[in-house]
């Protein structure tokens, strides 16, 4: 009952999200960010603001997809939370455009 | 909301990024709104029922046709038993100006049909709130960025009203303390600083134990409270009697903490108090609201921005009602009846002289919304009843229509809308042509009054000439909007000073009739009463029962301090907040929004599911002598122990065992404004 970030965050961790996310559900590690599907109240504010179509609805994913549900919670529950944006990594807007975004 | 569509066909929306409130969020309610326009399980012809009541099985007929068979029923009724056999039902599924609240009004009081009293949704609060405070906006909601110390008191923000959270965020970002007053430990409550998990139905208590603390430990504002308030003295005197210990005790919160409220509120100016409805929704919930909106004015929050009480924006718009609801048409006699009380209306259990006849229900679904379920289906269920349901889908209580309409959604349909949670007047373009040959609510009864006769040109009115009569356009908040800004920029923030500077009370003003914050209640001596607003207009056979003056506590008359013999048998409290994902029952049938949702849970304390064997995830059966609901346990330490809940909103034909929450809620009215008491119902939970 939460949205989820996938595949297209990792390498990019651009960070828009956290800046529009109301409840600060963002946790981020090295590559990328997780959502914390208990705080998470599905505003979809997050959804436009990737620029990377990362994030979605967890009702919308594929089933190849799916396994992010628990992967989100499961690495939230353990890293820090973003209280604000940070800078993309090195090579994500590479990434993006490799992304044909 | 922005509207993105295909062919004619809405393919998906978003929030308004530009819109300074929502900043381009929506939420879980409508993020998918497009389902539910395009869903094919839309009612979009007319249609008439073939199998027996409530089967939901029908037959689609035309338009001409259905009107024919309403308006020949219900002349005839008029005929016969006169046309106060005739109920109209509504309140808000539909919101905005045309097609919201009023908009059947000047139909039905031209019938001369019984008058609904719709006190759905904080009408006990602002009978409450009108005789402290009078009919003020209060706080804007984007000024609690100055606050310091934010109550939310009965608020699940995050779930009810989740654009104002960045705001109270940002406080806190300030150094403001968020806390959060409710039995249960909602997800508002796991993000705030103290959250105060109260006894449902004591709030009064803790409100007056409050002031009982401002007033012995010397932190009133005594400038403030002489200059602003009367009956400060009779206040005092009142609350001497709540003291911590006494207070400690009904509400089972501890003294101290009771007090680190008091000081908080006190001491950290400006503090905000923010009410949600469940507070109303108690015996005592009028002298509760009364309690609460007096302390702002004995600490003097709202000499600044971001200080005093917030209840309901609604107020700060001028709405041009009158032309809305057309009170001059109600006749001289008519006769009101409380759309709490359906279920006894329709059956034996109140005896109506005429009875009920014939019920058009609205925007409403009080199968899912209304108490005593169980005797609202008996009711609808009478063969005898000619009734007319108007909606978008099927619901538990259109499946009961003799004659069933199809009814646009907000993007099939104009309309102007003033708000219930922020400053912003905003503007529902029409984004594409009505699905089928469904109809706005508008179009009904300007089609239902030519098939009536009724000649008066309100009834002929365009939407177009109803939105120019919409608002009082040359009031002072309104200077610089127009419609064409509205129809052009979507939105128009009132024209008030800026939420920096807003601070409404800083010189008293209060709306009331001494011009005070009225501690001591001039407007009690009329006795108990209901806004017009909530009646159609009409003002007369108030219920009148005598109201104390000044705040008091009102205990629950089902708990187990006041009702022993009952609590023996059903031991725990219910309470029934709203669902994250619907917004009342509405959405309650979509795909998305019931996954989010899930089944219909009762969650219930570790202590409690051990007493009674029952372990997470089980299906139960909660039940009173009113009726009994299945649902599955949910077990968490979030609730206090003695307390359950249940969310209401799910649909009785979607849920196992046929029946919801609402089934074992009671009628009765709190104390004022006929508010309900759904807080105050004892139940027992078993394995089913
Ligand atoms: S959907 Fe809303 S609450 Fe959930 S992570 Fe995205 S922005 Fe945050």
């Amino acid at each position: 009952m939460a949205y989820v970030v996938t595949d297209n965050c990792v390498d990019c961790r651009f960070t828009q999200c956290v800046a529009v996310c109301p409840v600060q559900c963002f946790h981020a590690d090295e590559t990328m960010v997780y959502i914390d599907p208990d705080n998470c109240i599905d505003c979809a504010g997050c959804v436009e603001a990737c620029p990377v179509g990362a994030i979605d609805d967890e009702f919308n994913l594929p089933d190849d997809q799916r396994y992010w549900i628990e992967k989100n919670r499961e690495r939230a529950a353990i890293l820090p939370r973003l209280t604000g944006t940070m800078d993309p990594l090195p090579g994500a807007e590479a990434r993006k455009a490799a992304l044909g975004l | 909301m922005i509207v993105s569509k295909e062919n004619g066909k809405v393919i998906s929306v978003r929030g308004n990024p530009d819109q300074p409130f929502t900043k381009g969020r929506l939420c879980v309610k409508v993020n998918n709104y497009q389902e539910r326009v395009n869903s094919t399980d839309r009612i979009l012809y007319p249609m008439r029922r073939t199998g027996p009541k409530g089967s939901g099985l029908f037959e689609q007929i035309g338009w001409n046709e259905a009107l024919e068979e309403i308006t020949t029923r219900w002349k005839e009724i008029a005929a016969t038993s006169g046309p106060k056999a005739i109920l109209p039902y509504s309140y808000l599924g539909t919101q905005g100006i045309l097609n919201g609240l009023n908009v059947g009004d000047p139909f039905f009081n031209k019938l001369g049909a019984t008058i609904s009293e719709r006190t759905f949704c904080d009408s006990g609060a602002c009978t409450a709130y009108t005789m402290t405070i009078g009919h003020t906006a209060g706080v804007d909601p984007e000024s609690f960025v100055h606050s310091r110390y934010i109550v939310l008191w009965a608020s699940n923000t995050l779930t009810t009203n989740s654009h104002h959270w960045p705001f109270i965020d940002e406080a806190r970002k300030r150094g403001a303390k968020i806390v959060v007053i409710d039995p249960y430990r909602t997800r508002t409550a796991r993000l705030a600083d103290l959250h105060v998990p109260i006894r449902p139905g004591t709030d009064g208590a803790l409100a007056l134990g409050i002031i009982h603390i401002l007033f012995r430990d010397g932190l009133t504002d005594a400038d403030y409270i002489s200059q602003y308030s009367i009956g400060a003295d009779e206040l005092a005197e009142r609350a001497a009697e709540y003291t911590p210990a006494m207070v400690a005790d009904i509400t089972g919160l501890s003294a101290e903490l009771i007090t680190e409220l008091a000081h908080g509120i006190a001491t950290s100016q400006p503090s905000v108090i923010r009410i949600g409805v469940a507070i109303e929704r108690q015996s005592g919930g009028g002298q509760a609201v009364r309690a609460i909106s007096c302390i702002p004015a004995l600490v003097g929050s709202w000499r600044r921005p971001g200080g005093g009480l917030l209840q309901l924006p609604l107020w700060a718009f001028p709405v041009n009602w009158g032309a809305f609801i057309r009170p001059d048409f109600i006749g001289p006699e008519p006769r009101v009846l409380n759309q709490w009380k359906l279920g006894e209306a329709l059956t034996d259990e109140m005896p109506l002289d005429p009875p009920i006849r014939s019920l058009m229900v609205y925007n409403a679904n009080p199968m899912a919304m209304a108490p005593e379920q169980g005797r609202i289906a008996q009711g609808l269920a009478r063969e005898d009843l000619f009734t007319v349901v108007s909606e978008h889908f099927l619901t538990d209580t259109a499946r009961y229509a003799d004659i069933l309409l199809p009814a646009t959604t907000q993007v099939e349909q104009e309309d102007i809308m003033f708000s219930w949670g922020h400053f912003y007047l905003s503007y529902n373009n029409r984004a594409i042509d009505p699905m089928g040959e469904a109809i706005s609510n508008t179009e009904l009864f300007r089609r239902l009054a030519k098939a009536m006769g009724f000649e008066d040109p309100c009834f002929s009115r365009t939407d177009e000439e109803q939105i120019a009569q919409a608002m009082l356009w040359d009031a002072p908040q309104m200077e610089g909007i127009t419609v064409e800004r509205l129809k052009r920029e979507g939105f128009a923030r009132l024209n008030l000073p800026s939420a920096d500077e807003y601070a409404p009370h800083a010189q008293g003003n209060f709306a009331t009739p001494s011009g005070k914050c009225e501690f001591k209640a001039s407007m009690a001596a009329e006795g108990n009463f209901v806004l017009g607003l909530f009646r159609q207009g009409y003002d007369g056979q108030q219920s009148g029962e005598p109201i104390d003056p000044l705040p008091h506590y009102i205990a629950p008359q089902e708990s187990r301090f006041t009702n022993p013999v009952l609590a023996a048998r059903y031991p725990l409290n219910l309470i029934t907040p709203k669902n994250h994902a619907f917004l009342s029952s509405s959405f309650g049938n979509l795909p998305h929004q019931r996954r989010h949702a899930g089944e219909q849970p009762v969650v219930m304390h570790p202590a409690d599911a051990a007493k009674y064997g029952i372990a997470a995830g089980e299906r139960v059966r909660v039940h009173n002598d009113r009726g009994t609901f299945e649902a599955i346990a949910q077990v968490t330490k979030d609730i206090r122990q003695g307390v359950v809940v249940a969310p209401a909103g799910h649909w009785a034909s979607l849920n196992s065992g046929g029946a919801t929450v609402h089934a074992v809620t009671s009628s009765r009215y709190a104390d004022m404004g006929a508010a309900p008491t759904f807080s105050d119902t004892l139940v027992a939970v078993e394995r089913c």
